[in-house]
């Protein structure tokens, strides 16, 4: 049997913990797509530099563990002067990791619109940008909703990261009350349930906008 | 209006447009007609610099297409495209099809830029298609959509690269006879077709090309009453025996 006890007694932490989750995820979130987008056009831009300045940054990026960017923002910064509390430096590096997996998913989709959508709207004198808000991007969104739920569920998941640095998370709040009251297993799998109520409606959504995509061309 | 200056384009190793010399005036209609792989298409796209070429001099609307300090956007406002597979926005409605380049590119205002398109769709003959998308169209009436978009910029010439090609027997009629209509209103038009019907009765000249190089320009009655070069008649004899 769960001890709810440990629920009821410490709801304060754990809800402090789901709130900062949910905070940095959405943070994260917006912020890695922004980014991802941004480097997916500059590896797809007919400018060679953009390019390879894009491709350093997924291939530096995403063969780096997780824990060590968020090393970089907590302790590397100060070295060079940029103080950042614990929950910014990781949400930071949750958002820099993640923009270089989002700017790979973006970057296949905008691959997948077929050419002639790019040799029409510029042969219209529509500019590369514009191009690509009006008539790529739009197409290619519904190409990379699956595979971009699936790096949002990571990313929510990979917020825990924040637990190492102390970044007041779910993960943090769960270590702090299993010290206090020495309960490990319990502790946990409330845990685990705050996670499940972030993503569990993250993937029905998903799934259900992939439907409804589906259903417009 | 449009002059090519012994062009020549190179993909790699591989030469597709060889010594071009071609001028085609203001109200001109010049459909071209060659094998496959003779380079139509590229020799077409150039013109808007779809695709830019390795040496020579080309001239279109007074602008040098190749010049690095023009603005590309400028010239191709002036130049409408139509395509084989119609390349129509499916996730835009007809109008939005129709109005996004005059809105954007030329920044009319959205009531205006309806007022055009329907103008347009009226002439191309579908304007109760004006909400439809794409996808709700048969093959002639979204190259019709397409036409009607490229004619919504007002643009001075009109590049039809295989406009027919993908569509069904009974539907080509109906695009055809928008170009006719065209034509006959005095617009610029460049055309690579199979068509030698419409090639016959539109063109003001028909330019043969083979193998990159144009091999016969020629006035329609004269270049299919008497083709001079071997290659012409041997392409017209095996295209228009079926
Ligand atoms: N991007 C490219 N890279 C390399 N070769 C190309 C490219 N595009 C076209 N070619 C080659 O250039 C040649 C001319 O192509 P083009 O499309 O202009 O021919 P076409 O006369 O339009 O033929 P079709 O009637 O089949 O459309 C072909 O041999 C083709 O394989
Ligand atoms: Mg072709």
């Amino acid at each position: 049997m769960l001890r709810y006890s440990i629920l009821f007694d410490h709801w304060d932490m754990y809800l402090q913990g789901f709130t900062n989750t949910l905070k940095a995820s959405v943070l994260a979130l917006i912020g890695s797509l922004a980014i991802g987008i941004i480097i997916a056009i500059f590896r797809i831009a007919p400018i060679r530099p953009l390019n390879w300045l894009g491709a350093a940054y997924v291939e530096f990026i995403r063969n780096i563990p997780l824990v060590l960017i968020v090393f970089v923002f907590f302790v590397g910064l100060p070295a060079v002067g940029i103080r950042l509390d614990p929950f910014t430096a990781g949400t930071l590096g949750l958002m820099v990791y993640t923009a270089a997996f989002i700017a790979e998913v973006i970057r296949s989709g905008i691959l997948a619109v077929p050419k002639g959508q790019m040799e029409a709207a510029r042969s219209s004198g529509l500019t590369y940008l514009q191009t690509m808000r009006y008539i790529i991007l739009p197409q290619a969104i519904k190409i990379v909703i699956p595979p971009l739920g699936n790096q949002f569920i990571n990313l929510v998941k990979n917020s825990s990261v924040l637990g190492v640095i102390a970044g007041f998370d779910l993960m943090y709040f769960g270590d702090l009350i299993s010290s206090e009251t020495f309960v490990t297993f319990d502790v946990y799998i409330f845990v685990a349930l705050f996670y499940l109520v972030l993503t569990i409606p993250l993937s029905l959504g998903v799934g259900y906008l992939e439907r409804r995509l589906a259903k417009t061309r | 209006m449009i002059y090519f200056h012994q062009v020549n384009k190179y993909y790699g190793d591989f030469h597709v447009l060889k010594d071009i010399n071609l001028t085609i005036h203001q109200g001109e209609v010049v459909v071209i007609i060659g094998p496959s792989g003779s380079g139509k298409s590229t020799l077409v796209r150039c013109i808007n610099r779809l695709e830019t070429i390795s040496s020579g001099e080309l001239i279109v609307d007074n602008v040098k297409v190749n010049d690095k300090h023009i603005d590309i956007n400028q010239l191709r406002r002036n130049i409408g495209m139509v395509f084989q597979h119609f390349n129509l926005y499916p996730h835009m409605t007809v109008l939005q099809n129709i109005t996004l380049a005059p809105m954007k590119v030329l920044r009319i205002p959205e009531k205006e830029a309806k007022e055009t398109a329907m103008y347009y769709l009226e002439k191309v003959g579908i304007p109760d298609k004006a909400n439809a998308y794409p996808s709700e169209l048969s093959g002639g009436q979204q190259q019709r959509v397409a036409i009607a978009r490229g004619l919504a910029m007002k643009p001075k010439i009109m590049l039809f690269d295989e406009p027919t090609s993908a569509l069904d027997p009974e539907t080509i009629g109906e695009v055809l006879d928008v170009m006719k209509q065209l034509a006959k209103e005095g617009m610029t038009m460049v055309v690579v077709t199979h068509e030698m019907g419409f090639a016959r009765e539109v063109a003001d000249r028909i330019v043969f090309m083979d193998q990159g190089r144009i091999l016969e320009e020629a006035p329609p009655e004269e270049f299919f009453a008497n083709p001079k070069e071997e290659r012409a008649k041997v392409f017209l004899r095996r295209i228009l025996n079926h």
